[in-house]
């Protein structure tokens, strides 16, 4: 069974930079919270780089579009047959059309689950103990990568509101940044707490303040 | 009362369709190279299924617009 969560217990806590974590977690197709996950690189990740958070957004965002594909997936054998029942039509729709168009109809529901999942899968949050990283996967034209060193984070804040988010415990991690810099935002991320305190912790010592 | 549609109306929806799967077929293959793209910024254990699974959708696409040359 896929690892979907890991908790971070108390293993990240003072984890010094360059050190190796007595945690070290393979990771699943469904993983949204890892703590020193092992098995995953990113592009730009160095050699002597390691990542502490590996986060994507909560596995409660895709509802919206699993509940979707729910109704594709039963429009041809349960709905189609309902409303066929009572609209009759003036012509003969021939045969081939409605098996193209039922085959269609499949191939197009996989194409969305796909676009769907690939847009949460790579939508990345990564931790290090060197930088922040953002990998963005807007949509299939356009993706996006951005990332911050520690040193460079000011301010960090969390907010999670709704009835959704508090039950399942997500929000939106904004981390402020020096300068120009741009503002980092986790949307929707599971334990915003938990992230605040690990970040914290990772600035603290990559500036040099952690006793 | 059931009326016999017009051959060319049966034409005309046959090229729209075919355009239509067409265009499709071009979409899964950027999806293809997108996935490909994203598997380079982040290497992970699931990739190589996630590549089946695109190529699979790929491969439909094309499946449907060889049946639609066929049937239509």
């Amino acid at each position: 069974m896929p690892t979907i969560f890991e908790s971070t217990g108390t293993n990240i806590k003072k984890s010094p930079a360059g050190k190796k974590n007595a945690v070290n977690r393979s990771m699943g197709p469904l993983t949204y919270f890892a703590v020193n996950p092992s098995g995953v690189r990113f592009e730009t990740q160095q050699s002597d780089e390691e990542i502490v958070l590996f986060l994507r957004q909560h596995l409660i965002v895709n509802i919206p579009w699993l509940l979707i594909t729910f109704f594709l997936i039963f429009t041809p054998t349960v709905f189609s047959p309902i409303l066929f029942r009572f609209i009759e039509f003036p012509f003969v729709i021939p045969a081939g059309y409605i098996v193209v168009g039922t085959a269609f109809w499949y191939v197009f529901t996989f194409g969305y689950i796909l676009v769907n999942f690939l847009h949460w899968y790579f939508n990345i949050y990564i931790v290090t103990n060197e930088r922040i990283v953002d990998i963005d996967f807007v949509h299939l034209l356009y993706k996006e990568f951005s990332e911050t060193r520690l040193t460079n984070i000011q301010d960090i804040t969390y907010k999670t509101g709704g009835i959704f988010a508090t039950v399942f415990n997500y929000g939106n991690v904004f981390i402020q940044t020096a300068g120009e810099r741009p503002n980092f935002e986790f949307v929707s991320v599971p334990r915003p707490d938990r992230i605040v305190q690990t970040i914290s912790e990772q600035v603290e010592i990559a500036k040099g303040d952690h006793p | 009362m059931t009326q016999t549609i017009p051959e060319i109306v049966f034409v005309v929806l046959k090229i729209l369709i075919l355009i239509s799967l067409i265009l499709y077929a071009i979409f899964s293959a950027v999806i293809i190279r997108q996935e490909q793209l994203m598997a380079h910024v982040l290497e992970e254990s699931f990739e190589p299924i996630l590549r089946i699974l695109v190529l699979i959708h790929f491969f439909a696409a094309l499946g449907i617009l060889f049946l639609a040359f066929v049937l239509l």
